[in-house]
């Protein structure tokens, strides 16, 4: 039993550092209603200043520290709320997630093109010596570990008295309750607001700033940090800063001494780091009914808002014209590239399917989620396990895809209970646990880590796979697009407006929800198949979890809601990067990409709202309208002629 | 009517590009009560929204006790005086009585804001620890109403005060209603109770489809056919 203590000493160390980073991320949802994905990166970024300071500059670190933490946090906090989310008040779900993920992908860009993509160490910033814990044998503490331990636990303290006992944390509570009624008692909501942005930035970088020395000054890594705060969160509903932060200090101590329980062997290496989304996954699967659906009443205010701000595409008719041009250019461009750019058009053709499947759930059902990379993956490595078996390559693709549908059938189960935020979250932290504990076992990539896909002798030819690719992904294209216009897509839209209202017609909610994540995992897992055959070998980074946040980012900054988005986002994440390759480009490619997605996620259709396609059906009806029109005036005529003449 | 504390010149008010509100004048004197009155969907509700700057004008002027307010922020204008208690309890749910109280207290102290409430509405003195949102309709209601007593409120705009509530609550709302009257305040009340809410009234406006319809006083309105023919079906109920 011994033997395990010094891991939890390190367990509460590490604890309280996701405590730390919990709590801010707690905050700033409690009094803003803005999940921030963020929130890493400005901790992130808030270590790169102090490193600044402290190296470049040569302050001494309590002045860097000083600067990082109360001039930059909250300032930063101050700035996100003034100039991004207050923009952003009233819009849906997948706007908030988007630009967050914008700012994330911004900040970490702007980290790497200004300190470049190393990871640097930073000296511990308390005495490293150690001391005896009185009344335990063995075990021994480092001054850094207790201090870090005693910031958290204090700062928990602090901010549960901030809370309860100040008139400023009354006024929070207040605002959370009721924003409008607030503003009528004479506190401004806003500027209540504003303070919780910069207290939550602040503990953002706070957290950032204390694991620097323990981690290093990475970007990625500590943009992460905000991942692993999720199941600490989500214990605490997303607003109980006391439960979020003793779960976080549990998470820590449970993935310290889940290292030390399972030693060497590799099958399970991956449980410690996944601890956080097992956590995540199994609160919000078997969470009541209740507990993380957002009301009704809430539910249906956001969808009003969404439609005041004229966020909602009603149009259901089938875009015939569009896919009838899209296709025919789709058709002809062999002829006019070869090479690494038909390599590059096949890859954007099945991007087009995988966005077109994500666009059933974000822009027809308005359910983000989080995990489609995993549905693309299991496409791929399914197909690989069938033509290993001998299966011939079309049904075992199909079959591939058919295999994913129970995954996607899993993930829609907890679409039932919970709405909006937490949807995503749960599936988000299954996409994570899929990855790190499904990915290395024989039903994905085994041991290896690699799963390979021999092209048939058929479509060995990059033309001939080219048109194989296109003729799927039009068909899929075409399940999607009718899918949309039939009931199944009125009853999801309707959904997404008003649960309440859809259940009183007698139309089960989950019947329908559960659908459109089967066949929307199935399309991905077709996509999958085909993208993993292009490129013969796949490996688990190859459709790693974070894309699923990057392909919802592109999509919703391109359109979710139309054919026209899932082109372009194909368009935007394959095309423009192969086609600009400068190193210049490339650099600043993520601060581009970053702040585009702040700018047009607000848009109700993304870019595509600025894009007017041409209307081909209503144009279509006009002609026809007309033509018959034309017909009935002549046949009018025809018997009204005679009796004139008479 | 005097020089008005409040003042409302050709509103034009609604939400995103529909409009509901097409250029209504509504004047508030100073200690006098002022009854709207209208159909379903007249108005009413985002005229006291649009006065308290809930809901954005895009034309027209507020002023209030001689100051130009439409162009500054809802919890400005409640410090200068106007206060909306809003249809459907306007209450903090998820606060309790005593943590509401302190909300509404402003410049009073919060001990001093108990008093006043628990004056008007005793029930609630045993309450004063419990969720708001788990208290009885009426109950609710009383503490909404318990903001306008304690703030020093010179325009009280009262949105259904009464709406879902049983008779016998209504009327200890409406003694609360006439404590305010003899305090001095103006008032505009929206009620669904019209013969109620006429016998506190000084003066009646009746809006329809976003228009003031009918001014008058309310025994003029009760005699006017054309003010039956807007509300009689409420008056008779």
């Amino acid at each position: 039993m011994s033997e395990y203590l010094p891991f939890v000493v390190i367990g509460l160390f590490t604890g309280a550092v996701y405590a730390l980073a919990a709590a801010g991320l707690v905050l700033t949802y409690k009094t803003s209603g803005v999940f921030n994905f963020g929130h890493g990166a400005i901790g992130m970024f808030a270590a790169y200043v102090f490193y600044h300071l402290n190296t470049a500059w040569g302050w001494g670190t309590i002045p860097s520290m000083a600067v990082a933490l109360l001039l930059f946090g909250p300032l930063m906090g101050v700035l996100l709320d003034r100039v991004l989310f207050r923009s952003l008040a009233g819009a849906g779900l997948a706007t908030y997630v988007v630009a967050s993920l914008g700012l994330l992908v911004f900040l970490q860009g702007l980290a790497v093109v200004w300190k470049g993509g190393n990871t640097y160490r930073i000296n511990p910033f308390f005495p490293t010596n150690t001391f005896k814990v009185p009344g335990v044998s063995g075990v021994f503490v480092t001054v850094e570990q207790a201090l870090v331990v005693g910031i958290a636990v204090l700062a928990g303290v602090a901010l549960t008295a901030f809370f309860r006992v100040t008139t400023l944390g009354l006024r929070t509570r207040a605002v959370v309750n009721d924003r409008d009624l607030t503003s009528l008692v004479g506190v401004s909501p806003n500027v209540v607001t504003t303070l919780s942005w910069a207290l939550g930035c602040f503990f953002a970088s706070l957290s950032a700033i204390l694991f620097v020395p323990s981690l290093g000054l990475d970007s990625v890594l500590l943009t992460l940090l905000v991942l692993t705060a999720l199941g600490a969160a989500a214990a605490g509903r997303l607003t109980s800063i006391p439960v979020t932060m003793a779960t976080a200090f549990a998470i820590g101590v449970g993935q310290s001494l889940l290292v030390k329980a399972i030693g060497t062997r590799p099958s399970l290496a991956g449980l410690p780091t996944s601890l956080p989304f097992v956590v995540l996954f199994v609160i919000l699967f078997f969470a009541k009914k209740t507990t993380f659906a957002l009301p009704a009443r809430a539910q249906e205010r956001i969808a009003k808002a969404t439609a005041l701000r004229g966020g909602r595409s009603h149009r259901s008719r089938f875009p015939a014209g569009q896919l009838l041009v899209l296709s025919a250019v789709a058709v002809l461009l062999p002829a006019t590239v070869s090479g690494y750019r038909l390599s590059t058009a096949t890859t954007a053709v099945g991007m087009v399917l995988v966005f077109s499947s994500l666009s059933l759930l974000l822009g027809l059902s308005r359910q983000v989620s989080l995990c489609h990379a995993m549905f693309v993956s299991f496409g791929a490595t399914n197909l690989s396990l069938l033509l290993h078996a001998h299966v011939p390559f079309l049904p075992a693709l199909i079959l591939a895809a058919l295999l994913v549908v129970p995954l996607g059938a899993i993930v829609a189960i907890p679409s039932i209970r919970l709405s909006g935020l937490f949807l995503a979250l749960a599936t988000f932290g299954f996409g994570k646990l899929a990855q790190d504990v499904l990915y290395p076992t024989a039903l994905a990539f085994g041991s290896d880590s690699l799963a390979s896909i021999p092209r048939p002798a058929a479509f060995r030819g990059p033309a001939a796979f080219y048109y194989l690719v296109l003729a799927i992904a039009i068909a899929g294209v075409v399940v999607v697009e009718v899918l949309k216009a039939s009931r199944l897509g009125r009853t999801l839209r309707a959904l997404a407006d008003s649960p309440t209202a859809v259940e009183s017609l007698g139309i089960s909610p989950w019947a329908s929800r559960v659908i459109v994540f089967c066949v929307s995992a199935f399309l991905a897992g077709l996509a999958g198949g085909l993208l993993g055959t292009l490129v013969q070998s796949i490996n688990p980074n190859s459709f790693d979890f974070f894309l699923s946040l990057l392909w919802v980012t592109v999509l919703v900054v391109a359109g979710a809601s139309t054919l026209g988005g899932s082109v372009l986002a194909a368009i935007l994440l394959v095309v423009v990067p192969a086609v600009l390759t400068s190193r210049a480009v490339t650099e600043w490619q993520p601060v581009a990409f970053g702040l585009a997605a702040m700018a047009f996620a607000q848009l109700p259709n993304g870019i595509m709202t600025m894009v007017r396609m041409p209307d081909w059906s209503a144009a279509w009806q006009r002609v026809s309208w007309k033509a018959a029109h034309q017909q009935r005036a002549r046949e009018r005529h025809a018997v009204t002629a005679p009796v004139r003449a008479t | 009517m005097g020089s008005p504390m409040l003042a409302l010149e050709n509103i034009h008010a609604g939400y995103g590009r529909f409009e509901v509100l097409h250029g209504v004048d509504l004047r508030v004197p100073p200690g006098k009560t002022v009854a709207l009155l209208g159909a379903n969907g007249a108005g009413k509700t985002t005229l006291l929204k649009a006065a308290a700057g809930l809901v954005p004008t895009t034309a027209g002027q507020i002023t209030l006790d001689g100051v130009r307010v439409e162009r500054i922020p809802p919890q400005k204008r409640a410090r200068r005086g106007l206060m909306l208690i809003p249809e459907g309890r306007g209450i903090f749910r998820d606060l309790t009585v005593r943590e509401n109280l302190a909300m509404f207290a402003g410049r009073r102290s919060v001990s001093e804001a108990i008093e006043r409430a628990v004056a008007a509405f005793p029930v609630l003195d045993g309450r004063l620890g419990q969720r708001a949102g788990s208290l009885s309709g009426g109950q609710q209601q009383m503490v909404a109403v318990s903001r306008a007593l304690i703030a020093d409120a010179r325009v009280i705009l009262a949105d259904e005060l009464s709406v879902g509530l049983a008779p016998v609550v209504v009327d200890e709302i409406f003694e609360a209603v006439n404590v305010l009257r003899a305090e001095g305040r103006s008032l505009v009340i929206v009620e669904q109770y019209v013969d109620r809410v006429l016998d506190v009234a000084d003066y009646v406006y009746v809006l329809h489809k976003g228009r003031v319809a009918l001014v008058g006083e309310p025994e003029q309105c009760r005699r006017d056919a054309v003010f039956d023919q807007y509300i009689g079906a409420a008056t008779h109920s």
